[in-house]
């Protein structure tokens, strides 16, 4: 698959007629930085109840047009864990027929409208628990892949695009737990006996449609589905469906009221070993989850809104477990620093045959988030 | 049978109506460069603006709808010096890759370009120089200029007729400067506060002086001190008018009517309209307001 993507991309970008001078000069450097201070009373936190000063992370982002027909496109991040390149990819705009789009190399899904957009962007402090839980990938939903993406005929201003991406599929890798099964091949070969370094192609699909509500207000409806094997030997898959709605309202000349939700529905296949007949088990959990959050900006450096989710535990049992947030924003000069003050109540759901219901977990962080460079701190 | 007669009917009118003549489609990032572009191309193209007349261009949230228009566009004017950034992303986002893009400050004499490093501490300074050039209407004779070989270029079948609205735009260009200098030589004061740099290109040709802005620097609001400072100037140099924009807040300006006593004229940098007429009308409009005429 890895060698397939290389090969298309390389195709598509020597395609093209490209200037002998092209790609002389440098590309937009921005860095992004977001320290913060957080607090928490979760049991077992070792800093709990006590504010904690953090670093957060920081990005790199760089941003060039390669040729008159692609850009580029490379985000690093730095945090505590070390160095990483979040994002590195190609968008040829210009040059296919009938308006395609190509995207290609390591970049956050297009799954729904919030796993796209980098944490900065957010007006609260941190991703919902649901898309966590529910995508594949740990800080994101982030593969490899390729996407051509096209615009579909639709009536006056509406925008209707559709996009399909073809994925390395690495992130819906689950590494099973060996049964104590002598014949289990996790066993026999505890590093590749589920065949865990084999490849796995996975793909994901989108259709969303932006409606103008006037010439500045707009709501945008999308769906999202993907789906990849989790474990390759087993042949199990996940899968996620999505449905989102966002609406961003402009109530006057420098306030509007942006409200968005998404619902997902998991469907994830786990496999297991039987030692009896020697074959692989599968069983199947299918939980259902969304959020929903409104945030309301005025005089371009004011913002204040609220944030809700529930949604089942990816579990047998399908605990329920929800979350408030109340969260606030200023932006203190032009677009290039602001603090997010937020406060978050994660209440677990309580499991089945639980005698007591677990505490619910209080969080409070202010997070400043500055740029430098040509890349803002977004919403102005 | 009625379905014959229908089929019939429409085929008849089809007919008769003759094919329909394709105009060029034109986008243009604000209601200035449409209204020159309305002017010069006459019947010939179709146009809309982006910005709205009275919301910061410089902020223009990148909308999906406006890409579904730019999408059948053949030309789309820029204002170009850092202004509308936010084109490329509508550009971009429109997957057309045969639109003419044209930055229509090409041949103005810029102003303000700044010498030296430029930072972040300058504020929000535009590196290539004051992009507010259409505020001067012997530059809006350049942007003609520059619109009319952007039209000869997608449809040369109408080059007279776009070379000949470009000079004739040129000549109301001038005639409008000179009306409106004369009057901006009646004004009881020509030292005016702004508040954003966006006004320079019409003091320069007019003969205003801007001796200070509300913004410290490009894009900061004031400070107590600044505000403080503004007050000192607005009385030593007899200022008699705040221009600003309709978006910028109206706190400052209310400070200053207080403590300085100046009058704030609050008016577009943008013209009202995309019609042919409105770019010039701007001018007679700011004159009107600054002398006093009509309420902004």
């Amino acid at each position: 698959m890895r060698r397939l993507l290389l090969g298309v991309v390389a195709v598509a970008l020597c395609t093209v007629p490209v200037a002998a001078n092209a790609g002389v000069t440098n590309p937009d450097i921005s860095l992004i930085g977001q320290p913060l201070i957080h607090w928490t009373d979760a049991a077992g936190d070792p800093s709990r109840k006590r504010p904690v000063l953090d670093a957060g992370e920081t990005e790199i982002v760089f941003d060039a047009a390669l040729n008159p027909y692609a850009r580029g496109w490379a985000t690093l991040s730095f945090a505590e864990g070390g160095a990483s390149v979040e994002e590195i990819y190609f968008t040829m705009l210009r040059g296919l027929p009938a308006g395609l789009t190509l995207k290609g190399g390591k970049y956050r899904m297009g799954f729904g409208k919030l796993n796209m957009v980098h944490p900065h962007a957010y007006p609260f402090a941190e991703r919902f628990s649901v898309l966590a839980a529910y995508l594949p990938g740990e800080e994101a939903f982030n593969e490899t892949g390729l996407q051509l993406s096209a615009r579909l005929p639709a009536p006056g201003d509406i925008s209707l695009t559709a996009s399909i991406d073809a994925l390395q599929g690495d992130t819906f890798r689950i590494l099973r737990q060996p049964s104590l099964a002598l014949n289990d091949p996790l066993a026999i070969d505890p590093l590749n006996g589920d065949r865990t370094a084999e490849p796995r192609t996975a793909v994901l699909g989108r259709l969303s449609a932006f409606l103008p509500v006037n010439v500045r207000s707009g709501v945008e409806l999308g769906l999202s589905g993907t789906q990849g094997t989790n474990n390759a030997a087993a042949a199990t898959r996940t899968t996620v469906l999505g449905a989102d709605v966002k609406a961003k309202l402009w109530t006057g000349d420098d306030s509007f009221l942006l409200v968005q939700a998404e619902a997902l529905k998991l469907d994830r296949e786990e496999a297991g070993w039987d030692e009896a007949s020697a074959a692989y088990t599968t069983t199947s959990i299918q939980p259902l989850g969304g959020y929903l959050f409104a945030d309301f900006s005025w005089a371009k450096r004011y913002d204040a809104g609220a944030s809700y989710e529930s949604f089942q535990r990816p579990t047998a049992d399908k605990t329920r477990d929800s979350a408030f947030g109340v969260f606030a924003g200023l932006w203190l000069m032009e677009e290039t620093t602001a603090f997010h003050l937020e406060y978050h109540r994660f209440m677990p759901g309580t499991p089945d045959g639980a005698i007591e219901s677990p505490d619910a977990v209080n969080s409070l962080r202010l997070r400043v988030i500055f740029s430098m460079g040509p890349h803002k701190v977004h919403q102005f | 049978m009625f379905r014959n007669l229908l089929l019939f009917v429409v085929a008849a009118l089809a007919l008769a109506s003759g094919p329909a003549v394709a105009k060029v489609r034109v986008a243009a990032s604000t209601n200035d460069l449409a209204s020159i572009a309305s002017r010069i191309g006459g019947d010939e193209i179709e146009v809309f603006a982006i910005a709205r007349a009275n919301s910061d261009p410089h902020r223009v949230e990148a909308l999906p709808s406006y890409m579904v228009k730019v999408s059948r566009a053949q030309v789309y004017l820029k204002v170009g010096l850092g202004l509308d950034q936010w084109a490329g992303a509508i550009i971009d986002g429109s997957r057309n890759d045969k639109v003419l893009l044209v930055d229509c400050s090409k041949g103005v004499p810029v102003l303000e370009r700044p010498t030296g490093k430029v930072d972040a501490s300058m504020g929000d300074v535009h590196p290539d120089g004051n992009p507010h050039y259409w505020l001067d209407p012997r530059n809006g004779a350049t942007i003609g200029q520059n619109i009319a070989e952007a039209l000869t270029r997608v449809d040369p079948a109408h080059a007279v007729l776009y070379r000949a609205n470009a000079e004739s735009f040129a000549k109301e260009t001038a005639a409008s400067y000179e009306k409106n200098h004369a009057r901006a030589a009646r004004l009881a004061s020509k030292a005016v506060l702004t508040y954003h740099r966006s006004w320079s290109y019409l003091a320069d040709a007019f003969g205003l002086e801007v001796v200070a802005t509300v913004e410290p620097v490009p894009g900061i609001p004031p400070t107590a001190k600044h505000l403080a400072l503004l007050v000192q100037t607005a009385k030593a140099r007899k200022v008699g008018v705040l221009l600003q924009e309709p978006y910028f807040s109206a706190e400052a300006g209310r400070f200053l009517v207080r403590q300085a006593g100046v009058r704030v004229v609050t008016q577009s940098s943008a013209c009202a309209d995309i019609t042919a007429g409105s770019y010039l009308a701007h001018f007679d409009n700011l004159f009107d307001a600054l002398a006093g005429g009509t309420a902004p």
